[in-house]
């Protein structure tokens, strides 16, 4: 029994080292956007606390385009949520239709397209995929629609479905259910874990996306916040303080998503293993 | 009786397209016309906009062998590859061993911590790193006076290489360590049950019980972590654009610059369908592998 105590207290201290260095980067960023403008980047504990550096977000600093990073911070979400809910909603059905429906004329014929797609990495699509958005150059669509159905997300719906009986579902056929019905009522209901995990980690994604905005949206107005830091970030030339400071806003929405529903997770992550 | 079953065979028919349609379109458009063409477009000579195309055939493919950046976008995804996939599956299991040591109360919120930089955005991490690597930050200040050591951090084709293998390890290694942390739970009573009356404990239960139990998970970790290193692209574009003399570029920079700011995208298109091969060659060696090992040692 001593022994054991020995090795939690020991594992213990190592995973208070590797977690601060692990969160040690959030740290140094929330410290930085706080700091007085002199003292940025010159101290890692802070030096005084002010707001400058967000409140020059508000306004750009009173100059050029004063309300970029307010539409830049909009526009991400106004991409990233729809991208969720479309890919998490046309995941649930499409999973639903391959595993629940039990046949279907054309049923192999999808399951191999889903297969097959998987199979190529997304870089071969690039330029045609550009060619054939490019008329919707600088609007939500153009962003949205493209990597608006995910094929991770479909199978995530499918291992999930496979685990649930199908006698469930029988039951509310015979009982003269709807199949709109049985997927309102019994699968949606129940895949809450899956769906927490699908929904999260597509608008993570999508939050985080850079090549496919930077190329579809280069108009200022447009861009996401993920896009406008790394055009505006020059090591040199800006202020580092607001830079900080949009960092933090880029990431604590995740983080704070994140955390809120951190609880779905272990469950959630036994269907990515399949 | 028969006629009910027609009709709802029918229904399930209609149903099924119905929910799928979506998808369908979907990868019709955005996967099965944009995959012909750049089958397509790899065989032209376009600068992405002029009305000319000229078709070459297989002269694009045949420029690769002698172009200098796709030699090294190819050598640097093994450089990549191998000290991710190594440091990646090596953090995910420290990392996860150690929870399971953790009080049962500890263990979830724990994970979620180590979890927090995968959901970072690499933008985010580049500013952070970037600037603390600037000549007059804090660390290199601190460097200059204590150590007396003055690190160009990404002049130096080496070092740099490093920052972004390391910024990448740190931010995967947590969201690795949630599969292994979660086949270790995993593993059920009765198998620690055996091995407690076995006598099995400490390295030898990690060895034979543990280790061989979570194979799957384990294999998991490793095909994604390899994935993964053919994927970097935000950290190099921001930090080094690739330099010094290419030591960071990675295959979707290359292809992004060769195609959209070089304008030579049926050269571009040939430089991805070149990546996909290499990506399917190396993943299918690397099932081998595993496959191998794990009948060899019954996992």
């Amino acid at each position: 029994m001593k022994k054991k105590v020995k090795i939690q207290i020991i594992s213990g201290i190592l995973i208070l080292i590797m977690l601060a260095v692990s969160l040690f980067p959030f740290y140094y960023m929330v410290v930085q956007s706080l700091q007085p403008w002199k003292q940025v980047d010159k101290s890692i504990i802070p030096r005084g606390i002010t707001l400058r550096s967000y409140e020059y977000l508000l306004n750009n600093g009173g100059s050029g385009n004063t309300f970029m990073w307010i539409r830049a911070l909009a526009n991400s979400l106004l991409v990233s949520l729809p991208t969720a809910i479309i890919s998490s909603l046309s995941g649930l059905l499409i999973g639903y239709a391959m595993v629940k429906i039990r046949k279907f004329r054309g049923q192999k014929f999808i399951m191999n397209t889903l297969l097959f797609q998987m199979f190529f990495p997304g870089i071969i699509l690039l330029v045609p995929k550009f060619m054939i958005t490019k008329s919707l150059a600088n609007t939500y669509a153009g962003m949205i629609l493209p990597m608006a159905i995910s094929t991770w997300a479909i199978f995530m719906y499918i291992n999930y479905f496979r685990t649930l009986p199908d006698a469930v579902f029988e039951a509310a056929k015979i009982d003269g259910a709807g199949p709109l019905r049985i997927i309102q009522k019994i699968a949606f209901p129940s895949t809450k874990s899956v769906t927490v995990i699908v929904f999260l980690s597509i608008f993570m994604q999508r939050w985080s996306e850079l090549m496919w905005d930077m190329l579809i949206s280069p108009d200022i107005s447009m861009q996401t916040l993920n896009v406008l830091i790394s055009n505006q970030f020059k090591p040199m030339g800006n202020y580092p303080g607001p830079m900080y400071a949009a960092s933090v806003i880029l990431t604590m929405p995740i983080i704070v998503l994140f955390l809120i529903f951190s609880r779905y997770f272990k469950e959630g992550i036994s269907f990515m293993l399949k | 009786m028969k006629k009910r079953s027609i009709t709802s065979e029918k229904r399930d028919n209609i149903l099924g397209w119905l929910f799928c349609s979506p998808y369908l379109i979907f990868s019709l458009v955005f996967f099965l016309i944009p995959l012909c063409w750049a089958f397509w477009l790899s065989a032209m000579d376009w600068n992405l906009m002029s009305p000319d195309k000229s078709f070459v055939g297989f002269n694009n493919f045949r420029q690769l062998f002698g172009d200098a950046k796709v030699k090294a976008a190819f050598v640097n995804s093994f450089r990549y590859l191998v000290p991710i996939m190594l440091l990646c599956f090596l953090g995910g299991l420290v990392i996860a061993l150690l929870v399971t040591q953790l009080p049962e109360k500890l263990k979830g919120i724990t994970a979620v911590l180590f979890f927090i930089p995968y959901l970072t955005s690499g933008v985010a991490t580049s500013v952070v790193v970037k600037y603390l690597f600037t000549y007059n930050s804090v660390l290199n200040v601190f460097l200059r006076d204590h150590f007396d050591l003055n690190i160009s951090w990404f002049k130096n084709g080496k070092i740099a290489f490093w920052v972004i293998t390391v910024l990448v390890v740190w931010k995967m290694s947590g969201y690795y360590a949630l599969f292994i942390l979660s086949a270790i739970e995993g593993v059920s009573e009765d198998v620690k049950e055996a091995a407690r009356l076995d006598g099995s404990v400490g390295l030898h239960y990690l060895w034979h019980v543990t280790i061989p139990m979570i194979m799957p998970a384990l294999t998991t970790v490793l095909v994604l972590a390899s994935g993964l290193a053919f994927g970097i692209y935000t950290e190099p574009y921001l930090l080094t654009g690739g330099g010094p003399q290419l030591a960071t570029t990675t295959w979707q920079l290359e292809i992004y610059y060769t195609s959209f700011t070089r304008f030579q995208s049926g050269y571009g298109a040939a430089m991805a369908i070149a990546n996909a091969v290499q990506i399917f060659v190396v993943l299918r060696i690397l099932n081998f592998v595993m496959d191998h090992f794990n009948r060899k040692f019954g996992w």
